[in-house]
């Protein structure tokens, strides 16, 4: 037990508390700017975080091996029924039927594809290891992966598939999978997305008449929202008052917080409901939080989940051991994954796509979710070096 | 458990650990550097883009400033008045439509507890909130106590409902110099769009008529600013001040307000118009045309229906007929013919034989006296204001002699009264007469015009120049507030010919020793000594036919303080009918003298 102490990593714990911090706060400042019920979200959510620290400690001093050999596979199975299931007997809100009972079935799948592919290619399983550098190893490892990213697709969640899909491939190459085949997808995944976007810009840019728009569309695979969200991403001054109002009210918000921010609680763009309400606690609680700390709390907050993922890395490599790399590996681009597209979405960098702020939005699943992965980095780095 | 070193994985490289780590601090990198780039390189301008969207500024209006006269009555001044408004804030609901119903709804039940329906209709509650949603509405303009009192007992029942204190105009003399100071409006408070400074300008209140116009931005205060933070929708959440607003300045006039009410008295009933002023320095001591109106009537709003009874009135008590009052001045006209005579050369002792009528060609003009004055000079001319001797007199000096008198008396042209009321009126000459009715100038003409008949139109105000010009030398420009430099421009006759032309119109009024003069009765009882000049002018002709009475005066006759003239419509005779109206006036003035008047025996 002692030694397993010893090589608790304080920093990565440290930096996750502080974060947990931060997002009581934010989601204080940004529930005191809607009604009633939303004033006690911060309350809710620390309590989801406590939680969250329960599950955490236990998996930290539970040796991930077991678990990955007990669990990566039921897990998996279980994730898989629950994104099924969810798309017949789900909650629908904002458009998207995302929510299983009290829970949301698209946030922990993602910490069990981890787990399984975890599993997978660092050597859990005996008669994937002949196959992995192989085509027929690619086939298979990207079957597993695309089978839940297709479900989650469904629901629709875009955002959630297109984090997982990073943190997917970065273990998929640290893993050893045919390369050359991974080569290929992040080219014609690249490629795509230019094409893509170029279409759109030729589609939306002024002085296109209707009939060409709707024949360029066409052959975009994108919907009519979120052709929107491209163009706002592409022209984002276009209509500010229309499908360009969040990114600009993000925009005030972060920007008039200025150097040092206007004061905790005082976020005028949060507390007047320019910023909108719907997705201050969620999507856009980078907005709140900025607009209140300004650019030295931005500073602080990259710090600190700077503080939460260099470890992952220092624990990867520590660990020497193909699953607990690939473990800490994926955790940590997934929570990277969140951080980025979250902050670079509320400042103009990428387009507008609903995702959470790791620690900061309200959303007690993501939360719960993350600090079990968390948990897990925690185990591979409590448990280097020991035999099973 | 055993412990043993760790093996380097055969499967996952260290270095792919780096590469991740890297791929880390590259990407909070970008994230910082474009974070620096909104929030401090550009966070001026979204600070600014911040402002303008949640806070409106809202230019709040300085009190108006009184309206005194000389001795510092009050004229017009400000009244507290409630006001119930109604806080839009306070009926937010998901749609505009039920927020608007809601304010619509409470406004009524409002109406139905105080007893009188709302001033604000649907369509100005829509437009309230599409356009001023941040400020308060006035549901009830004016509430009177009784209403108040209901109000305030059951307040609790109408959140979103307060009584507010706004300013009121009011004028306390009533129908006093309503035509002199006129009445204000108030201005839709405005809503601007854009980069303005201002969101929105509480309405303010604005002259309409009168001083109230001409002196409007004297008047006006000084514009404060608030500021009304609002959310998203528009609604206020809260507000403050950022600059007071002051209040105008009072505007002293010279109106002696005492004096005003006598000139009133005097025309009560009548048509007509007066003007007292100081000819020493144009100051305008009185100024009255009757009928008239009370300004009241027209504040805070003015009742419907009301404005188009004034304005049908044939009578026309909105119009303000001693500075825009277009008449002949008949008789009076007399003294500038007269020193139009004398400046040519004319000789005052020169006698002419009246035998009643005067013949020009096929024109015959009558005298007042209708077996004529027989021989009489100049003065006695004036004295009896006998017309053949004028029509002759400018026969023999031209039209030329007498169109320049006349323009040096200011005639034909705008007084330049502090008012927009200012008509010039009408001196004709040959070219005025052509471009007007495409016929040449007769001698005719001419004749009609010396006895101040035919084409020529004065305003009373123009006479009362004429009358202070004649007693002191000195064309005054009329002023209605206290404290203007005097613009006096001298005329352009020797004292010599001045004297004559005083001692006619002091005989006018004194008599000549044997007989009275035709304005005997404007110096009965007169403290001081009073010279003047009356005048009948006739206008139309057959059924139509009436007179419109005059009597211009100055005194005291040595060094005249006071000049004032007055028309009546449809009077019998200026000495009859006028000249005692304005002999009251002097004695206002003047006090009453213990005498009937030094020759009041005689004739």
């Amino acid at each position: 037990m002692l030694e397993k102490v010893k090589r608790f990593n304080w920093i990565m714990f440290a930096a996750m508390l502080a974060l947990v911090a931060v997002g009581t706060v934010a989601i204080w400042s940004a529930g005191n700017a809607r009604d009633q019920r939303f004033h006690g979200m911060w309350i809710s959510n620390l309590q989801a975080a406590a939680f969250g620290l329960v599950l955490y400690l236990s998996l930290a001093f539970t040796d991930y091996r077991r678990f990955l050999e007990l669990l990566a596979w039921p897990l998996y199975a279980g994730a898989l029924a629950m994104l099924v299931a969810v798309l017949f007997v789900g909650d629908t809100v904002y458009g998207g039927c995302r929510w299983l009972w009290f829970f949301q079935p698209s946030e922990v799948s993602k910490l069990c594809v981890i787990a399984l592919v975890a599993s997978l290619l660092g050597g859990g399983d005996e008669w994937f290891c002949r196959l992995r550098p192989t085509f027929r190893g690619f086939l298979v490892s990207a079957l597993l992966v695309g089978a839940p990213c297709a479900l989650i697709l469904a629901e629709p969640d875009l955002g959630t598939t297109l984090t997982l899909a990073p943190a997917i491939l970065v273990m998929m190459f640290a893993g050893g999978v045919w390369r050359r085949g991974l080569a290929l997808m992040v080219a014609a995944g690249a490629l795509t997305v230019m094409a893509v976007l170029c279409a759109v810009y030729e589609a939306e840019k002024p002085g296109v008449p209707a009939e060409r728009r709707e024949a360029i569309l066409r052959y975009t695979p994108l919907k009519e929202h979120q052709v929107k969200r491209v163009r706002v991403f592409l022209f984002p001054d276009d209509d500010p008052q229309g499908s360009g109002y969040n990114l600009r009210q993000a925009k005030i918000a972060i920007g008039s917080g200025g150097f040092t921010g206007k004061g905790i609680g005082k976020g005028m763009t949060n507390h007047l409901k320019y910023l909108p309400p719907a997705v201050s606690l969620n999507d856009f609680i980078f907005c709140v939080y900025a607009e209140e700390t300004g650019y030295v709390g931005s500073l602080v907050l990259l710090a600190l989940f700077l503080a939460l993922l260099l470890p992952c890395c220092w624990i990867a490599f520590k660990s020497r051991d193909g699953r607990g790399r690939l473990l800490a590996l994926g955790m940590s681009s997934l929570v990277f994954a969140h951080v980025y597209v979250n902050i670079a979405m509320s400042i103009g960098l990428l387009p507008i796509t609903g995702l959470p702020l790791p620690f900061v939005s309200s959303g007690r699943t993501f939360l719960v979710t993350v600090m079990c992965g968390l948990g897990l980095v925690q185990s591979v780095s409590l448990h280097r070096g020991l035999e099973e | 458990m055993k412990r043993g070193e760790p093996q380097e994985s055969d499967i996952v490289s260290g270095a792919v650990c780096w590469a991740t780590a890297a791929l880390f601090l590259l990407g909070f990198t970008v994230l910082a550097v474009k974070l620096k780039e909104v929030q401090v390189t550009d966070s001026a301008a979204y600070g600014y883009a911040n402002a303008r969207q949640s806070v409106r500024r809202v230019q709040t209006c300085g009190a108006r400033g009184r309206i005194l006269d000389r001795n510092g009555e009050v004229l017009a001044e400000n009244r507290p008045s409630l006001s119930i408004v109604c806080y839009p804030e306070s009926f937010q609901k998901k749609t505009w439509d039920e927020t608007i119903n809601g304010i619509v709804g409470s406004a009524a039940l409002v109406g139905e507890a105080i007893g009188r329906a709302p001033d604000c209709s649907e369509a100005a509650i829509r437009r309230h909130v599409r356009e001023s949603l941040a400020l308060p509405l006035v549901a009830f303009r004016d509430v009177g106590e009784r209403e108040l009192a209901v109000f305030s007992e059951r307040e609790r029942e109408f959140p979103g409902f307060e009584v507010r204190e706004t300013d009121e105009r009011v004028y306390p003399k009533g129908a006093l110099a309503a035509h002199l100071l006129g009445y204000v409006g108030r201005d839709r408070g405005e809503a601007i769009a854009g980069d303005e400074k201002f969101n929105f300008f509480m309405p303010e209140m604005r002259g309409r008529a009168g001083l109230e116009v001409y002196y409007n931005s004297f008047l006006r205060g000084v514009g404060g600013e608030r500021k009304i933070l609002v959310d998203a929708r528009g609604f206020a959440i809260r507000e403050w001040t950022v600059v007071e607003s002051r209040k105008g300045p009072d505007l002293e006039l010279a109106i002696d307000a005492r004096l005003q009410a006598v000139v009133e008295r005097e025309l009560s009933g009548l048509k007509g118009a007066c003007v007292v002023m100081d000819p020493r320095n144009g100051e305008v001591l009185a100024m009255a045309s009757a009928p008239g109106f009370n300004p009241n009537d027209f504040v805070p709003v003015l009742r419907p229906g009301l404005y188009e009874r004034y304005a049908k009135d044939p009578s026309e008590p909105l119009l303000n007929r001693a500075s825009g009052g277009a008449y002949a001045p008949g008789s009076t006209f007399k003294p500038i013919t007269a020193l139009a005579g004398l400046s040519s050369g004319f000789s005052p002792s020169e006698t002419y034989d009246c035998d009643g009528v005067f013949e020009l060609g096929l024109m015959r003009l009558h005298c007042s006296s209708r077996w004529g004055h027989g021989p009489v000079d100049m003065r006695h001319a004036l004295m009896k204001s006998c017309n053949p001797y004028f029509c002759s007199l400018a026969m023999s000096v031209g039209t030329n002699a007498v169109m320049s008198a006349a323009r040096a008396f200011g005639l034909g042209s705008k007084t330049g009264l502090d008012l927009g009321v200012d008509m010039a009126g009408v001196v004709p000459d040959s070219g005025w007469k052509s471009s007007m009715y495409h016929e040449r100038w007769y001698q005719g003409d001419l004749a009609q015009m010396s006895i101040g008949q035919g084409m020529l139109l004065v305003s009373p105000l123009q006479m009362a120049r004429v009358a202070g010009a004649l007693g002191t030398g000195m064309l005054a420009t009329p002023r209605l507030k206290k404290g203007l430099s005097p613009e006096l421009r001298p005329i352009p006759f020797s004292k010599a010919q001045l004297a004559v032309v005083r001692s006619g119109m002091r005989m006018v009024v004194a008599g000549d020793g044997s007989s009275r003069g035709t304005g005997w009765r404007a110096g009965e009882g007169v403290a001081a000594e009073v010279c003047g000049k009356t005048g009948t002018a006739e206008i139309g002709r057959g059924a139509t036919r009436r007179k419109n009475t005059w009597f211009i005066a100055y005194a005291p006759a040595a060094s005249p303080t006071i000049a004032v003239a007055m028309v009546v419509e449809n009077g019998e005779s200026g000495g009859g009918t006028t000249a005692p109206k304005v002999g009251a006036v002097l004695k206002a003035v003047f006090g009453e003298s213990g005498r009937t008047g030094p020759d009041a025996d005689g004739g």
